[in-house]
Order: C-alpha cells, then sequence, then structure tokens
C-alpha cells in the first residue's frame, strides 16, 4: 500500500484487477508462440507495465500479472491455499514471516548471473541476511508530501504538526504501523519497539494531537494538489507529482527521521513455473531493467548501476535517492509477533478519539 | 389437506434452496461463531484452543497482557447505532415524501422516475463517493456555491466530519429506502383517502390515521435495509470520515486484515448479529403486532 500515486485505494482495488485483467487477456491473445508462462502476484500499481511486456519480448514467457493492496491480504490468499502465483511482492517483514511459515522455495537468487548488482544494504531480511531466498525488488522513505503554498517549507515533523494552529489541514496514512511508527520516532523510540510503556508513550503522543489530524488517508494526492489539505504524510511515490509542479508541490524527509518501505520478489514454495521466475530474476537484476521501472515508479532500486542509468532529476533527488546520513534515520518495519496486538489496541484508541 | 405425495414433492422442491442455504450461509457463519471461541495465530488465521478473551475485550474481562479490557469496543458500537439510526431517519424522511409524490405521477413518468433512482448502481461505489469528497473537500463544488452566492463567508468543514459519513450513507442508501416505500405507497387504496376525507378528516388527520398505518409495513422494510448496512459499512467512514469516524465495520476490517486477529474480529461480527437479530425480532414482532389492530 505504499507505491505509487495513481493508486485509488488499496482496499478497493476491485476496478484495477479487472482492467489489468483485460489488459493480461489481450497480452496473451498477442503471442501465440509461449515459451512459457509467469504468474505475477504483486501490489497494485507497483511494477512499470513496460518491464514486463519487455520481458515477454525478450524471453517469450508469458506474464499475467494479479494485484493485492496490503501485505495481509496477500498472506492470507497464500496461506489459504491460492495456487498458481509464482512469485509476489511482500515487504521485507511480510517476507520473513512467509519463510518462518514456510511458504518461500529457495531461488538462489545470490548465485545468479547479476547479483553483483545488488546493494547489499537492501538485503534487510532477518531470516535471509545472504538474499538467497528473494531478491531485493524496491524502496522508499515515507515523509511528508506538501503543497507549498499552504503548508510553505516542510523540514519537520514538527512544523507538520504546527500547520493545523495556523487553520491548516493535515493528513496521515490509515495504517497503524506507520502511523504509530512516527508517534515512536518522535518519542525516541524503535518503530518494532513491543515495550508497553514504549507504546503507551507514543499513544499519548498520537492522541494530544488527533484533533489536529484532519484525516488518516492514502486517497490525499488530489486534495494536497488543490490545497484543500496543506500537507500529508505520504509515500515517496509523491515525487512524481513534485517533479511535474515543483514550484507548486513537495516532498521532505523529516530531519527526525521516518520510516521506509522495501518490497523484495519472492518465488512460492507451490510455484508452478519456477524456471520462469528465475528467468525474471535474472532480467530484473539487469540495470536497464531495474531503471525501467524505477523511471516510472519514482522510488529507490536496490540496483546499483541502475541508479546511474536514471535522469538527473532523479539521481540528485535527496528523496528519491537520499544521501546516507538520511538512509541512517530511517527505520523499517520488522515483524512484531504477537506484540502487533499492543499496537492494534493503540490504534483503535487513537482512531476513536473525536 | 396435503396429500402424501404432494408433500413429498414439495420436500424435494425444497431440499436444493435448503442445502444452498445450509451450504453456503449457515457453514460460514459456523465458522465465524466457532472462530469466534479460539485463540488468534500469530499470523492470521486460528490456534484451536478455546479462548474465551476475544468477549472478554468487548464485554469487561481481558488477560491485561496483550490486551487490556476497555469499554472503547461498545463505544464504537454504540456510536454506530446512533449514525445508523439517524441515516434511516434521514432516508426516511426524504423518501416518503419523494414516494408519495412519485406514486401520484402517470405511469410513464413513474417508471422513468424509478429508473433514475436506480441508475447510480450502474457506477462504482468507491466513484461515486469519490464524487463527494470532492464536492465536499473546502475547495470543491458546494462549498464554491455557497461562498459565490454569498451565503457563508468561509469554507465550511464537512469533510472528514460525522456530517459527511450521514450525508454519504444516506446517499448510497437512499434506494433501499425509497423502493420499499414506494412499493407500498402505490398500493395504497386511494379510495380510503377519499373516504376519510368525505368523513370530515384533516389532510394531517388522514395521514397520520389512515396513510401512515397502511404503509408501515414500507417504512419497517425501508428501515432494516438501511439500518443493516449502515451498521456494518466501512467504506464511507474511511473515504468521506477520513478513518476517524471510527464504526464497527472499520473494526472488524482492521482485525482481519493489519491487526491479523481473526477470532476477535468474528466475535465482534457474532455481537453485531446478535443485536441487530434482536432489533428486527423487536421490530417484526411490533410491526406485525400493529397490523392486527389494524
Amino acid at each position: 500500500m505504499r507505491k505509487l500515486p495513481t493508486r485509488f485505494a488499496c482496499k478497493f482495488l476491485t476496478i484495477a484487477k479487472f482492467s489489468i485483467a483485460f489488459v493480461g487477456a489481450m497480452v496473451i491473445a498477442q503471442s501465440a508462440n509461449a515459451q512459457g508462462q509467469l504468474n505475477v502476484y504483486n501490489w497494485g500499481d507497483y511494477i512499470n507495465p513496460e518491464v514486463l511486456t519487455r520481458f515477454t519480448e525478450e524471453t517469450g514467457i508469458e506474464v499475467s500479472l494479479d494485484t493485492y493492496g496490503t501485505n495481509e491480504e496477500m498472506l492470507a490468499k497464500i496461506q489459504s491455499g491460492a495456487t498458481g502465483y509464482d512469485i509476489v511482492f511482500p515487504s521485507v517483514h511480510m517476507r520473513d514471516i512467509m519463510q518462518k511459515l514456510d511458504l518461500l522455495h529457495d531461488a538462489k537468487v545470490n548465485t545468479l548471473p547479476g547479483f553483483e548488482n545488488i546493494d547489499p544494504a537492501n538485503m534487510r531480511s532477518k531470516v535471509d541476511p545472504e538474499s538467497s531466498y528473494c531478491l531485493p525488488y524496491a524502496w522508499g522513505a515515507v515523509g511528508i508530501f506538501y503543497n507549498k503554498a499552504e503548508a510553505g517549507e516542510i523540514k519537520t515533523w514538527d512544523d507538520f504538526f504546527a500547520l493545523p494552529d495556523k487553520g491548516k489541514k493535515i493528513t496521515m496514512l490509515d495504517d497503524l504501523r506507520e502511523t504509530i511508527g512516527v508517534a515512536l520516532i518522535k518519542n525516541g523510540h524503535s518503530v518494532n519497539t513491543g515495550d508497553s510503556a514504549a507504546l503507551e508513550e507514543a499513544q499519548a503522543w498520537l492522541l494530544e494531537r488527533t484533533d489536529k489530524i484532519s484525516a488518516f488517508s492514502y486517497d490525499i494526492v488530489s486534495l494536497v494538489q488543490s490545497g484543500d489539505i496543506a500537507a500529508a504524510h505520504w509515500y515517496v511515490g509523491a515525487t512524481l507529482y513534485t517533479l511535474e509542479e515543483p514550484d507548486k508541490l513537495g516532498f521532505v524527509i523529516p530531519e527526525e527521521g521516518a520510516t521506509m518501505y522495501q518490497e523484495d520478489i519472492c518465488v512460492l514454495k507451490d510455484a508452478p513455473n519456477k524456471d520462469s521466475a528465475v528467468r525474471f530474476f535474472e532480467f530484473y537484476m539487469q540495470p536497464e531493467s531495474a531503471a525501467l521501472n524505477t523511471l516510472q515508479q519514482v522510488n529507490g532500486t536496490a540496483n546499483v548501476p541502475a541508479r546511474d542509468l536514471l535522469p538527473q532529476e532523479l539521481k540528485s533527488n535527496p528523496n528519491t535517492n537520499p544521501p546516507p546520513e538520511v538512509i541512517a534515520k530511517l527505520q523499517i518495519f520488522e515483524d512484531l509477533g504477537n506484540d502487533l496486538r499492543k499496537y492494534n489496541q493503540v490504534w483503535t484508541k487513537v482512531r476513536t478519539a473525536q | 389437506m396435503i396429500g402424501k405425495r404432494e408433500s413429498r414433492r414439495l420436500a424435494a422442491l425444497l431440499i436444493p434452496g435448503t442445502l444452498f442455504l445450509g451450504i453456503f450461509f449457515m457453514g460460514p457463519l459456523a465458522v465465524m461463531i466457532v472462530f469466534s471461541f479460539l485463540e488468534p495465530g500469530l499470523y492470521g488465521g486460528v490456534e484451536w484452543n478455546f479462548y474465551h478473551l476475544n468477549y472478554g475485550r468487548i464485554l469487561g474481562w481481558a488477560d491485561a497482557e496483550w490486551e487490556k479490557f476497555d469499554p472503547v469496543y461498545a463505544e464504537i458500537f454504540f456510536r454506530s447505532v446512533r449514525l445508523a439510526l439517524t441515516n434511516v431517519a434521514i432516508t426516511l424522511l426524504i423518501c416518503y415524501p419523494a414516494a408519495l409524490w412519485v406514486s401520484g405521477l402517470t405511469t410513464r413518468w413513474r417508471t422513468i422516475v424509478v429508473f433514475l433512482i436506480t441508475l447510480p448502481f450502474f457506477v462504482s461505489l468507491v466513484v461515486r463517493l469519490f464524487c463527494w469528497v470532492l464536492i465536499l473537500r473546502p475547495s470543491g463544488f458546494l462549498n464554491s456555491t455557497l461562498l459565490g452566492l454569498g451565503l457563508i463567508s468561509e469554507p465550511i468543514d464537512i469533510i472528514y466530519t460525522e456530517t459527511a459519513v450521514l450525508i454519504g450513507m444516506a446517499y448510497i442508501l437512499l434506494p433501499f429506502m425509497f423502493l420499499p416505500l414506494y412499493a407500498s405507497i402505490e398500493k395504497l387504496d386511494h379510495s380510503l383517502v377519499e373516504a376519510s376525507s368525505d368523513l370530515g378528516a384533516s389532510p394531517y388527520q388522514t395521514f397520520l390515521r389512515v396513510i401512515l398505518p397502511m404503509t408501515l409495513p414500507g417504512i419497517a422494510a425501508g428501515a432494516v435495509l438501511v439500518f443493516i448496512p449502515s451498521l456494518g459499512n466501512f467504506i464511507v467512514p474511511d473515504l468521506l470520515g477520513g478513518a476517524k469516524v471510527l464504526m464497527i465495520g472499520n473494526l472488524v476490517e482492521q482485525q482481519f486484515l493489519s491487526a491479523r486477529n481473526w477470532p476477535f474480529g468474528s466475535a465482534l461480527s457474532v455481537m453485531i448479529m446478535l443485536v441487530m437479530l434482536l432489533l428486527i425480532i423487536f421490530f417484526l414482532r411490533r410491526i406485525g403486532r400493529s397490523e392486527i389492530v389494524k
């Protein structure tokens, strides 16, 4: 649910699914000389369709694409025995869960040609630090997307939370880990803490601010563009819009730190086309493929040479390609295990406060 | 009396429907009830151990290690009921006069109007609700119109409030109130209305004593049809309430997705169903009695 600005609402993917199925059907109808099949299960709008087209052109392998809106939705579907999918794109903490649940196939990714292109910094898995199972795909920061006319310059979370006092509207993400994560960062805790006292502190901090937060929502792009919302807690994918209208819109990774996301590409244990999946890994590890994808996704790629192929506006962008000292301030989610239940309670409290 | 052969034939005819309901309605229901008494699995799903704390969290006892008892769930429930009842009242107030008016039109116009009322069903719900976001936002259609007419000097804050949720829910559920109301008003015997006024009743008395009691079944059907989806709705509070007007539907959704606590979600659903069942039984009994009186 990070991802691309064009996504409308992660929970309402039905329309997208239909259109993707339609496009998929057309693609299949087009080329009759099939060399194999690859069934992709990915987040909505989380891969450049051109990458898949080019993969088919190069290998003759037909691709079908199906989408999900949350990690949990995908996990539930795989757990309930959905078969036929070859590769999935879980977030790092979710791929760790899936590996523990024995849902993934060890594709020996780190022995494939092209793996030397992958930035070791992007091998973030706790259970598979060598990236044998999955290929690091893309990553990005979660910061503040703002309208410069309404919000002025924003540099910190404090700037962000000062806006409502000036009569401006702000929104945060409708995601328990992201929003509680900001509160934990502001109070000097890890976004993966299971400590009840830290969570209570974060809860109190958020409760003090709930009347300032107009909404918890993903669907705010048009409202920030129109200035109805001055600033919103949002994904780096907003760069797509800030590059279009640099005088009007801005995105910043707040100085106090922020959360980040990363997804990996994994092969499922019962994937019917494991050979096609390996072909896809090899294809995607080519810098040209990763760059093509990043160009449309405007986030970070794990492919080092691909970064050099990007246009200057993305390469020198402090948000899509942040300097090391900024990266050091970004925290990634880990699996919480049972502690998730504490977060859930905090989240319910925060959302009921009027 | 039904003959033996006939009753056998009836039974044969009933089997497919009964089986269908049994498998596809009672089956999932049973799964939900069983799950609500089990321990949540670490990564979704359930552990097959008896666990009463799902209800404990809602009703007053909890283990206090992972979750504390919190009246917040009851609060969310009552808020949802209040919003759902308000929505029933709003749709009734809009639809009753409208249905009266439509039933007085010529047959041709009636068909057109009824068609127009069902027309929104052809467009995706999410798209329609997102249009409401564009209408209600500070620089949106509503505010710019009011500002242009000089009726207000500053944009009014509607988006992401309870008012916005009520507007959205009334909008999507209007047809569910209108159609049953219209069906019962259309069947109204106009000679009774005429008789009432011939006998000296004022229009007000005629409405209260003749029209209203006779259309009560339509009101009841409409009320139930609007109340139930209002109570369980989570899309409207998400989009128009900015996820801040948390309703019971949002809470259930949260349990099954981001919280990965299926048993608690099931327990919440069982509670909602019980309350709705009681409400509806009570409601239908009252209506049934008033019909006997008539």
